[in-house]
């Protein structure tokens, strides 16, 4: 996005030069501080990408909640994601007019937040530093479409509003010297929709009652500005692919009359846009696993419940999870 | 980014080969194999449908109720284990969780070949529509129609059933009651 001559780059302009004159308003009087505009062009343009990103990280289903570090090429960050995300088709497949195609409507919802602190590295020019909060939530559905007893298709389309904000320090921070860099004013927010269109491909075998599933994920985001402090600084897309495979192992033993099963998933998730330059990250790898208790068609729609530990690593990127593990089938 | 890539259209395509056709589940086709008895008393637990009470005997601890689509009534012995049994009236809308008894046949035309020769008929009350053996789920179809899920227990015999096999359900007693005063 950043090389791009397009609208985006002008409003991103605008923002800078908006951010370039709070920056002068608080900086010491000191010449080797100042920036210039092309310096607070990176700038938003970086803290668009990290609003854009966080937003994201927070409010996407997709992506797992936890505590993540990552070594940026021009700042470190340290995430707390706390997300509660759910999603799951509505009854049995039914068949699709006289053709061989079942279907079933999908329903998919997430909340969740996250609060981050960066640290520019010395010297850095695209550094953004500050103490982000991020508030996201997002919902919206479409259908699952069962081509064979294994194979389905679910296109869905979702949307997502997300807030961010630096109450607790400066908003941005361009290494501009070697003491340490500039700092904009405090006590900004930003308010973001984003349109999420995305296509899950799965196939799914059970052999000896393990269900093994395979699936892949593609996911499309456009990110703006809709309001708050900041002037428009987030216009962008990013998109992830991800892929995984499930193993939803019955352990055949009974605890409190539910069976244990185990399990657990192995996925990769390619990040892009705007997603990848906010995180400064690539991709990511998880690896998760999971003990429960089978309560389906035993207490309400409940298909597991127990707890979950996942492990993430990719690209200048470390983080790990561990939680309750809900599944519903409705 | 090439490796994801490359990935997914690989993904597609195996799956696509390996999957067949989308069919729905029928309970109306010829299981495989000989008839024979898969399994007999197989445990579950049915919630019955809200029904009103036409009459309740305490020294058997049985009650006949009615719904407008069972107009003979039917008697229910309860357990006892269900405390409420004494708080039910006529009257009033009762719905009870009763335990059954599941047996799963292969049959030939509703026949069973006997150990020592011939065939003895069993009226089956119901199909197997669908199977699922890792969530120990047996999915009947009634006669009128209507489809219930049962949660079996570890011991049955569910990689050896499939739809169309014939069950017989028994029912044993209600072990609870939801009671709502009229």
């Amino acid at each position: 996005m950043a090389g791009m001559i397009t609208a985006p780059v002008r409003r991103r302009l605008h923002a800078a030069v908006v951010i370039v004159g709070a920056v002068a308003a608080l900086l010491p009087h000191c010449a080797r501080c100042q920036i210039t505009p092309s310096q607070a062009n990176r700038i938003a343009s970086a803290l668009g990408n990290r609003v854009e990103a966080l937003t994201i990280e927070g409010g996407d289903l997709g992506l797992t909640g936890g505590s993540y570090r990552i070594r940026g090429s021009d700042d470190d960050m340290d995430m707390d994601v706390s997300k509660f995300a759910g999603s799951g088709e509505i009854g049995d497949p039914r068949r699709l007019g006289d053709l061989d195609i079942a279907w079933q409507p999908r329903l998919q919802g997430s909340i969740g937040s996250v609060n981050a602190e960066s640290h520019p590295h010395a010297g850095s020019r695209n550094g953004v530093g500050g103490q982000f909060a991020t508030f996201a939530i997002e919902f919206g559905g479409g259908a699952r479409f069962w081509l064979s007893d294994r194979f389905s298709l679910a296109p869905t389309l979702m949307g997502m509003y997300g807030h961010t904000s630096d109450d607790a320090t400066a908003a941005a921070s361009a290494q501009t010297s070697a003491s340490g860099g500039a700092t904009a004013r405090a006590g900004w927010n930003e308010n973001t929709w984003t349109v999420r269109p995305a296509m899950n491909v799965q196939y799914r075998f059970t052999w000896n009652r393990t269900i093994t599933t395979l699936s892949s994920d593609a996911t499309f985001f456009h990110t703006q500005s809709s309001g708050g402090s900041n002037s428009n600084i987030v216009d962008g897309n990013s998109g992830t692919l991800a892929n995984s495979i499930d193993i939803d192992v019955p352990l055949g033993r009974q605890l409190y009359g539910h069976e244990l099963r185990s399990g657990g998933f192995f996925g990769r998730t390619e990040l892009f846009g705007d997603l990848k330059d906010g995180l400064d990250t690539q991709h990511v790898y998880e690896i998760h696993g999971r003990l429960v208790l089978d309560f389906l068609n035993q207490f309400w729609k409940v298909q597991w419940l127990g707890i979950g530990s996942s492990y993430l690593w990719g690209t200048n990127f470390r983080g790990w999870t561990v939680g309750a593990d809900v599944a519903f089938r409705f | 980014m090439r490796a994801a890539t490359a990935v997914d259209p690989l993904l597609f395509a195996v799956a696509i080969i390996l999957a067949g056709c989308w069919s729905a589940p029928i309970a109306n086709v010829r299981p495989k194999g000989d008839p024979r008895l898969i399994q007999a008393a197989i445990a579950v637990e049915s919630v019955r449908s809200p029904a009103i009470v036409q009459s309740v005997d305490f020294q058997t601890r049985t009650v006949v109720v009615r719904n407008p689509a069972d107009r003979a009534g039917t008697v229910y012995r309860f357990g006892k284990r269900v405390s409420n049994f004494d708080q039910i009236r006529v009257g009033d809308e009762v719905q009870p969780t009763v335990v059954e008894e599941l047996t799963v046949y292969v049959l030939d035309n509703g026949k069973l070949p006997r150990s020592g020769g011939g065939l003895q008929p069993v009226e089956a009350d119901a199909k197997v529509l669908a199977v699922d053996p890792s969530y120990r789920l047996l999915t009947l179809q009634y006669p009128n129609g209507r489809q219930e899920t049962f949660k079996v227990g570890l011991g049955a015999r569910l990689a050896q059933m499939e739809a169309g096999d014939d069950v017989v359900i028994r029912t044993i007693e209600a072990v609870a009651v939801r009671v709502r005063p009229r």
